[in-house]
């Protein structure tokens, strides 16, 4: 990070608020961001990619009787930007007056930010060839294994952030943040009968990563034990969602839980509040303030300070996630999970139970270890989903063999309702996450 | 329909760099080597409105300015990028793009010639970027209007228009110099329908590479809006999908999407390159039924998928990928074509100067057969009818899905039921040889589609005849 960004892309965000005023507008909300980054893709020993750039941009609100319009621009000129809002201003009032418009009303000064560790100094400093190294490192202990016949390649990332947030409220706020993730995604088998995965560590602190033997090792094993697949009947089975899976299915549940989504009727969720939706495993919370973890934010991209939502509690239906103009449809508070026009979630997951995952898979007499998904085919509107699935077949309580060419269908208010095991295994690295569950019956297609 | 192309633009006006400038960083970029640089220029305008419950709710208008400089080595690639056009910014980014070639002959730097397009695909003969806010406005209340009016069942409309026009200039190393100004526009409607307590969504849209003449002369704002309610209303009717293998077929135009999924990608350059794509030794080889012919065109005028010079400065050329049922070819960019020593096809194309190219679709589709669509459907005495999607996705290995968001059931060789959210899935050369039957009503999808590759979005079409295919997994829920 350019060490002067913080304070010189406040200064540029305060000054635009002004001048959105002095030229008419009744409210103005600036961002600004600064970020790094660089990565390296290295693939079969060799560097393929290698880049490292950094990029500014601003984004800008204006509110004029009750009307809005945005702008946003890569071009920091001043005068591109002041034309910028000049210009918003005038197609302001083109739109159409809407009482619910308009920015927070409440602008908190104080943030305690570094409680949050959202930043780590060694991410800037770490010597390019040691992330080239730890890329090689990874591909090359992956590669060792003989039944990896080609990679995708390894690869390094880091970014560094700084965002900016300044509005006519008098809202001036600014943090930095880091980001590094090591990642390896790998093919076995031969023609006619390759299969692939990939593996991957990420967060904010560098130390934190895993080695990458670790790193390749978890690759190596997801990809393989796709081999040799069998197709199977169509049926209805139980379903165990691996961590992946399940954060997979917790961000189809966010997306339903969308105050945004909510108010346009676009979720089967909507009108459900205060009522059981799932059965007593079912705990979903919403948290933005988890120290170091990768969803976590001071503040929303409105400034509304995040918090702790308690979304589903034992299966009740508590609070639908709301930015500034959903809350105000809805008349329910703002939970600091906007995210320009729409909301974003923050660390949402599924409270992880006490089962091991091994003894989940042990309760199957017979049914599906869910592995991998492909394709679209999630419904908000009805909860429907039908998508492309790989798995690995389980006959009495152990795994037999893996499967492929199957889709798996169900309805998401239904799955809420079956979710009869949670596991202790969450999977971390991703802000919407979740335990190994297990889902009492879906339709497995097949042959 | 091609006109001639515009008069070209004061390029060093908007970017501010004269030619020497971009020589002198080109000369950075290559000053430790390496065998080929180029710099991407963009200036791109944009612009939405959206509208919902009755009311215009927002406008927004942005603006993305940049310069990608790259190097290439061997079959390595170095990239550095800068939003801010000052001088210095742009050295340190050609310094960062510099890196991936530590020793050896740099490649000498000729003088760009500026070279002219040859073709124009676009037809702008009313420009929507420039065109008054108030009446791009009026066209996105025509469609939410005829949505919302369509029958009282519907309870929900969105109605969006987004528009944009990209300038774009490439010099490269080798003396290329050539310039473009894109403009691309996309009107889409989205409408609920709402009956006993089941609520279903329909969707449509229209633009492409085209001025606001489009919805006037090629699909109204009205149509499309009725057309959204439309499908909203039949899938309030459709019951579950069935699951399990059985016959299918592949109604015309919106299909596009299975050949984009399932084949277009595994036909790109790079993952053949990489020997990670199933046909990567399959070239001369039988991989689909005879009665499959396969291009990616990117010169039909007015598409979402079409292009002047692809995002390398390349003249993009209609591309033959299979000819019946033999591979023929691969989608090439500049990178592939050389390690692989082909020639480029034009189809190295990125999402914005962040970006370096990739071997990407513009519009293939599956060329009309020899059937007749009706001689299909009676061919089916018990099948799926494969009508709207709502997208797919392919691994490398060919294993590949996609989702049905409407369809019909097959009896005795005419649809009965309407039937909603199915999932087909299959490997792709075992499907393209199972396809039976070939129609010769070729048509194409939506010019609304986008298509994702590396995090990269860039504009898309695609297209197919009614297809039958012998026997396919429907995953439904019933």
């Amino acid at each position: 990070m350019n060490p002067g960004a913080a304070a010189e892309l406040r200064d540029l965000a305060q000054s635009l608020v002004d001048f959105g005023r002095a030229r008419g507008a009744d409210e103005v909300e600036v961002s600004a961001g600064d970020s790094t980054e660089f990565n390296v893709d290295v693939r079969r020993g060799k560097i393929e990619n290698l880049v490292e750039a950094g990029a500014r941009q601003v984004g800008l609100k204006v509110i004029k009787d009750k009307k809005t319009a945005y702008a946003s621009s890569s071009d920091l000129s001043r005068e591109t930007l002041q034309r910028l809002i000049q210009r918003a201003v005038e197609r302001a009032r083109l739109a159409t007056a809407d009482e619910f418009a308009g920015l927070p009303s409440f602008s908190p000064k104080d943030f305690d930010i570094a409680r949050l560790k959202l930043y780590d100094p060694e991410v800037p400093e770490i010597d390019p060839a040691v992330k080239v190294k730890l890329a090689m490192e990874t591909e090359r202990a992956a590669l060792a294994d003989k039944r990896i016949t080609n990679s995708h390649g390894a690869s390094f990332a880091t970014y560094v952030t700084t965002g900016v947030l300044a509005n006519s409220h008098g809202f001036v706020q600014s943090y930095d943040e880091t980001f590094c993730s090591l990642s390896v995604s790998l093919q076995a088998g031969r023609t006619g009968g390759v299969v692939e995965d990939f593996w991957f560590s990420s967060g904010i602190r560098f130390k934190d990563l895993d080695p990458a033997e670790d790193v390749a090792r978890r690759a190596v094993e997801r990809t393989v034990r796709q081999l040799h697949p069998r197709k199977i009947k169509t049926q209805r089975v139980p379903v165990v969602f691996e961590p992946l899976m399940t954060s997979w299915l917790m961000g189809f549940v966010f997306s339903c839980v969308s105050g945004v989504s909510v108010y346009q009727k676009t979720t089967f969720l909507a009108g459900r509040l205060g009522q059981q939706v799932g059965n007593e495993l079912l705990t979903i919370i919403d948290d933005g303030l988890l120290p170091g973890r990768p969803g976590t934010r001071p503040f929303d991209s409105e400034g509304v300070p995040c918090g702790r939502t308690i979304v589903f509690e034992r299966g009740r239906l508590n609070n639908y996630l709301c930015n500034v103009y959903a809350g105000r449809k809805l008349g329910l508070p703002a939970t600091g999970n906007g995210e320009g026009t729409g909301v974003s979630p923050n660390n949402f997951f599924l409270q992880p139970g006490t089962m091991t995952p091994d003894e989940i898979i042990a309760s199957m007499d017979q049914g599906l270890i869910l592995i991998k998904t492909i394709g679209h085919g999630l419904n908000p509107i009805t909860g429907d989903i039908s998508r492309g699935a790989f798995g690995l077949w389980v006959e009495k309580g152990e795994i037999a063999y893996p499967v492929s060419e199957i889709t798996i269908a169900g309805n998401l208010g239904q799955i809420l309702k079956d979710i009869e095991m949670v596991g202790n295994d969450p999977e971390l690295q991703s802000p919407v996450n979740g335990p190994t569950i297990k889902v009492r019956e879906m339709t497995v297609a097949g042959e | 329909m091609q006109k001639k192309p515009a008069a070209p633009l004061p390029y060093q006006d908007r970017f501010g760099l004269s030619s020497d400038d971009l020589r002198q960083v080109l000369r950075i970029a290559l000053s430790r080597g390496g065998d080929f640089a180029d710099l991407y220029l963009e200036y791109r305008g944009y612009s939405s409105i959206h509208m919902e419950e009755d009311i215009i709710k927002d406008t927004a208008e942005s603006i993305v300015m940049g310069m990608g400089i790259r190097v290439i080595k061997g079959e390595q690639t170095g990239y550095g990028f800068s939003n801010d056009l000052a001088f210095d910014k742009l050295s340190r980014a050609a310094q960062s793009a510099s890196a991936i070639a530590l020793s050896g002959a740099s490649a000498k730097i000729r003088i760009p010639r500026e070279k002219p397009v040859v073709r124009n695909f676009y037809s702008n003969d009313e420009p929507a970027h420039s065109a008054p806010l108030a009446k791009k406005i009026r066209l996105v209340q025509e469609a939410y209007g005829a949505a919302q009016k369509h029958d009282p069942s519907i309870t929900k409309v969105k109605a969006s228009l987004q528009d944009m026009v990209q300038y774009m200039k490439i010099v490269n190393s080798e003396g290329l110099s050539v310039q473009d100004a894109r403009p691309l526009v996309r009107l889409t409607c989205l409408a609920i329908a709402e009956k006993g307590g089941q609520r279903e969504a329909g969707y449509s849209g229209g633009g492409g590479r085209v001025g606001l003449e489009y919805f006037e002369h090629e699909y109204s704002a009205r149509d499309i809006g009725r057309d959204a309610a439309g499908e909203a209303l039949s899938l309030l009717e459709a019951v579950p999908a069935p699951a399990g293998e059985m016959p299918i077929i592949l109604s015309p135009g919106h299909s596009g999407v299975l050949v984009h999924e399932a084949v277009g990608h595994l036909l790109e350059a790079d993952f053949n390159r990489k020997k990670t794509s199933i046909f990567w030794n399959k070239r001369g080889r039988r991989v689909a039924s005879e009665l499959v012919t396969i291009y990616d065109d990117p010169t039909i005028p007015m598409f979402r998928g079409s292009y002047n010079i692809d995002d390398e400065g390349t003249l993009p050329k209609k591309t033959c990928l299979i000819r019946r049922g033999v591979m023929v070819g691969l989608l090439q960019d500049r990178l592939s074509a050389r390690v692989m020593k082909q020639r480029p096809t034009g189809h190295g194309r990125r999402q914005d100067f962040s970006c370096w190219p990739i071997p990407r679709m513009s519009t293939i589709y599956i060329d009309a057969g020899s059937h007749h669509p009706e001689e299909i459907l009676r061919s089916v005495k018990k099948g799926f009818y494969a009508d709207r999607y709502q997208g797919g996705q392919v691994e490398d290995s060919g294993k590949f899905t996609f989702s049905v968001s409407s369809g019909f059931l097959v009896e005795d060789g005419r649809l009965t039921t309407p039937v909603k959210q199915a999932t087909l899935i299959g490997t792709n050369i075992d499907i393209l040889k199972k396809i039976s039957m070939v129609g010769t009503d070729l048509k194409f999808g939506l010019q609304t589609g986008t298509c994702s590759k590396e995090g990269q979005d860039v504009p898309v079409s695609d297209g197919c005849p009614t297809i039958k295919i012998e026997r396919m997994t429907v995953g439904g829920s019933r």
